[in-house]
């Protein structure tokens, strides 16, 4: 338990599941992750993707079928995780039902051994960080799911881990909850400096909270950087579509010159860097995100027309028909007064810095 | 853990015990009974199967069990849809429970003991009211109607949870549709029922098919069945081989029942599912001459069962039963005096076999609720094995397998303990697995994750979380050593015997006080014990959340 955080590595990581028919299912494949000392990486990615399994690899609750795992300089692959030295905070929380507040957030610190009045300090300490200072002789089922989750928080952070492991921690929790209870995690793990895998679905909740994002994908990493990294410079269309909303459009190359092609997309013709040359005539994909496109009077550089029209307040979303490709469009505090009803013409403009070619 | 080193010395231990306690007994059931001088031979099947009164016996087995089992379970669906459906009041219910439990926590023959008493050669009907002499109370009819009244609350326990499922919402999803009382009962209630009924019926046969004790009292020599038949052989003809035969000859009835029980069990699980969301509609299904019918049938056979223990507890309080009424306490005197080594003995045995069964039952059931692959499968079906095969069969390959070397136990309380371990923990074991199925692997992970090795999660979060499987266990091991006697009669000895033993001992040899007087006592004590445990177990699951800091 010292205090320098450390690095978390999986090299070439694979987990196997026997399906009950006898055949072999892949929920990982050959992962390759380095977490920074002290940082909050994110797993995210759809359901199924592989998220939890390698989470629980990390945890020590499910052994790799091929690969090691490295937390700071030892090779833990084989560890149990009753000696990992992890916290890990679960979907259902996982709270000890038949233990109080009080009990559940001292079992590993008495696991540990330690004095009670040690244990008692240490208690009533991190229950007073997570809020929860009055209510330590409760029982888990009569606390809130906020509650609760601040609870499985405090325990597993109590015992000071070396790593932190969280599995899609807010899920259980109504919209409102999910935001305060995210910026509180936050919060703590800055604070604590420990360094942290958490793992969610929800993209909103991954770039709120994360240092860096590893987007997953059928048992693979799809893409790894920072929140910002993967929402403008998506590497497929695959993490292009599920952080944030993308139009995919296919395009066709009309000239290739020194580090720029030009496009043809939707009948517009558009320049995007490329560092590698295309030939003339190559069909590619586009990403184009709807923010990004914008909406202006009939005879525009593009003609088109409203397919529909969705107003929410401090924005307004489109779907619009340029050519045979259907857009989506979102506009930013629409004009009071604007009334693109379906079928009515405009003129749509792609910026030319908003395409980002797709390989 | 998956892997987990104590965990695998845990198996290995288990399978060792499996196996000696287990497969060896009955591996040396079969080699005797299939095997002679020259090898294997089917040589003394065949020849059980062509004598004419062996032959006899399975049939009366088999048709002992068919009537019990229908009217079994016909009084247990009474008993049930009456306290399901109809707006019994708190006390009538109370009573309904308490009759239910009378004849569970009974030695198995109590209600033949009952029979006899009233309708016996001196039976308080047949003799002193309808002045009778030498009534005969040996026969089809009264064994089959004790046999009924001993194992229907059997069919009342599978089918009261059905019945509650069943009503509410479904029938009312009935009644909506248009659907009259008769076309409700017929199409929804009934077809929903039958796997439950059928259900019900096989462990009624399986009850008496395997029964000993009420046979021996109330058969008479005029309906011999198979498990006695084989005691007689063995005991009386000092005949092992042939006894081990003709407890074959029950194997496959058994295993049948026993195969066909469970598939209709999983197959109705769909009701038991769907039942749990559905709102209970108490009271609504019978109409008011319908809730007097059932009420009266009901409150009819409650009073008799009432009536044979009140006879039972009168009769251990009188000099001679229909002969000399004077009230005295010399029949407890008796089994004070004499009856000590008894009792003492099996006090010691059901003492020491309540804790270990209770803990074994556990294990076994957490090593299959999780677990995975084949190895759980195999400790699951070989665990069962002894609860699911008749006591003569198990007493039988006990006394052959354990009489000689290497394992000679015979003779030793080990041995009946075992017994009573293997044979009654099943019921521990599958409460467990119940228990386990509901609680999220995640919270023993939880424990693994805050440092704690696979022993300590074990101790301090799942074994709390299966205290009442535990207790369970604690109380099914503890009530069938004071009551059971199929299997354990064939392992008593010199230096061990056992109530039940001394009762049976009694009633042949007409001391009806003193064997009035051991049931009693032996209701009285277990009655004492499982109300012991009850509150204890209470104690221990309130007091646990309020401890603040206290022990880890
Ligand atoms: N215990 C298991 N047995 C069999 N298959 C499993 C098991 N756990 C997960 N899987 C499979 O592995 C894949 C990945 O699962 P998981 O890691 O839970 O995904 P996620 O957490 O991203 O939703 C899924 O296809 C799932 O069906
Ligand atoms: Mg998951």
């Amino acid at each position: 338990m010292s205090n320098a955080p450390v690095s978390i590595a999986l090299r070439r990581v694979s987990a196997a599941f026997r399906s009950p028919e006898g055949a072999t299912v892949a929920a990982v494949r050959d992962v390759d992750l380095a977490v920074r000392p002290g940082e909050l990486l994110t797993l995210l990615g759809p359901s199924g993707c592989g998220k939890t399994t390698t989470l629980r690899m990390i945890a020590g609750f499910q052994e790799p079928s091929s690969g090691e795992i490295l937390i700071g300089e030892h090779d833990v692959t084989r560890l149990p995780a009753n000696r990992r030295d992890i916290g890990f905070v679960f979907q259902s929380y996982a709270l000890f039902p038949h233990l109080s507040v009080f009990d559940n957030v001292a079992y590993g610190l008495r696991v540990r051994r330690k004095s009670a009045h040690e244990t008692r300090t240490a208690v009533a300490a991190v229950l007073a960080l997570v809020g929860l200072g009055d209510l330590e002789r409760r029982s888990p089922s009569e606390l809130s799911g906020g509650q609760q989750q601040r609870v499985a928080l405090a325990r597993a952070i109590v015992i000071r881990p070396r790593v932190l492991l969280f599995d899609e921690p807010l899920s259980n929790l109504d919209a409102k909850l999910r935001v305060e209870m995210r910026t509180e995690i936050q919060r703590l793990q800055r604070r604590l400096g420990i360094t942290t895998v958490y793992v969610t679905h929800d993209q909103e909740e991954a770039m709120a909270i994360s240092d860096r994002i590893a987007v997953m994908n059928d048992g693979r990493i799809a893409q790894l950087g920072s929140a910002e990294e993967l929402y403008r410079r998506p590497a497929s269309s695959f993490v292009a579509g599920f952080l944030g909303r993308a139009n995919l459009l296919p395009a066709t190359v009309r000239a290739s010159s020194g580090g720029t092609v030009t496009l043809d997309v939707c009948g517009a013709a558009i320049k995007v860097a490329s560092a590698i040359s295309h030939s003339l005539g190559e069909r590619l994909s586009v990403m184009i995100r709807p923010e990004r496109i914008l909406i202006g009077p009939p005879g525009g550089p593009l003609d088109g027309e409203i397919v529909s029209r969705v107003y929410l307040g401090e924005k307004a979303e489109y779907v619009v028909q340029v050519g045979g490709a259907l857009l989506q469009v979102i506009r930013a505090d629409p004009p009071e007064g604007e009334t693109l009803a379906p079928g009515a013409r405009v003129g749509i403009t792609l910026p030319r810095d908003g395409v980002q070619l797709l390989p | 853990m998956q892997g987990d080193p104590l965990r695998a010395g845990v198996v290995v231990a288990l399978w060792l015990l499996l196996g000696l306690f287990v497969l060896y007994p009955l591996a040396c059931l079969l080699i005797r009974a299939f095997s002679d001088d020259g090898g294997f031979t089917l040589g003394p099947i065949v020849g059980a199967l062509g004598n004419p009164t062996h032959l006899r016996a399975l049939r009366n087995s088999l048709v002992l069990a068919s009537l019990v089992g229908i009217l079994g379970t016909a009084a247990g669906f009474l008993f049930a849809y009456a306290a399901e459906r109809t707006d019994m009041s708190r006390n009538a219910r109370r009573l309904i429970d308490f009759i239910i439990l009378l004849p569970l926590i009974s030695p198995p023959f109590t209600t033949s003991i009952g029979f006899v008493f009233s309708f016996g050669p001196r039976g308080l009907i047949t003799h002193d009211l309808l002045g009778m002499q030498n009534a005969q109370v040996y026969g089809w009819a009264s064994t089959t109607c004790a046999e009924a009244l001993t194992y229907f609350p059997l069919a009342f326990l599978a089918l009261r949870p059905l019945i509650a499922a069943i009503g509410g919402d479904l029938e009312e999803a009935g009644f909506s549709l248009g659907g009259s009382r008769w076309q409700v009962f017929r199409t929804i209630t009934l077809p929903l029922t039958m796997p439950g009924l059928g259900n019900a019926f096989l462990l009624i046969f399986a009850a008496s098919l395997a029964d000993f004790a009420t046979p021996l009292i109330l058969a008479g020599n005029n309906l011999p069945v198979l498990p006695t038949d084989a005691y007689l052989q063995i005991t009386g003809m000092f005949d092992l081989k042939g006894g081990a035969v003709l407890s074959l000859l029950l194997l496959v009835p058994a295993g049948l029942v026993f195969f066909a029980q469970r598939y209709l069990v999983e197959r109705r699980s769909y009701v038991t599912i769907t039942g749990k969301s559905g709102g209970r509609a108490r009271g609504a299904g019978a109409t008011a001459w319908l809730r007097w019918v059932l009420w009266a049938a009901c409150a009819a056979v409650t009073l008799f069962i009432l009536y044979l223990y009140a006879l039972l507890a009168y009769a251990s309080a009188v000099v001679a039963f229909g002969a000399n009424a004077t009230l005295t306490l010399d029949n407890y005197r008796v089994i004070f005096t004499e009856g000590v080594p008894a009792i003492k003995d099996t006090l010691i045995i059901a003492l020491i076999g309540m804790p270990l069964g209770g803990l074994y039952g556990v294990i076994v059931g957490y090593l299959i609720a999780r677990s995975r692959g084949f190895g759980r499968h195999m400790i699951e079906i070989v665990s069962m094995i002894n609860y699911a095969l008749p006591g003569t069969i198990v007493g039988i390959a006990y006394l052959i397998a354990f009489n000689d070397q290497p394992f000679a136990l015979t003779g030793t309380a080990t041995i009946i303990i075992a017994c009573y371990i293997f044979r009654y923990s099943p019921t521990g074991i599958r409460t467990t697995v119940a228990l386990l199925q509901q609680v999220d692997r995640s919270i023993e992970e939880a424990s693994f994750s805050l440092g704690a090795s696979s022993l300590r999660t074990f101790r301090s979060v799942t074994l709390p979380l299966i205290l009442p499987a535990f207790f369970a266990g604690l109380g099914t091991v503890f009530i069938r050593a004071m009551t059971a006697i199929s299997a354990t009669i064939f392992l008593v000895s010199i230096n061990w015997t056992l109530i039940t033993v001394r009762i049976l001992e009694n009633m042949t040899e007409v001391a009806l006080g003193p064997a009035a007087a051991f049931s009693v006592f032996v209701i009285v004590v277990v009655l004492g014990v499982t109300s012991l445990l009850n509150v204890a177990l209470r104690r221990m699951t309130t007091l646990r959340v309020s401890s603040l800091g206290t022990a880890s």
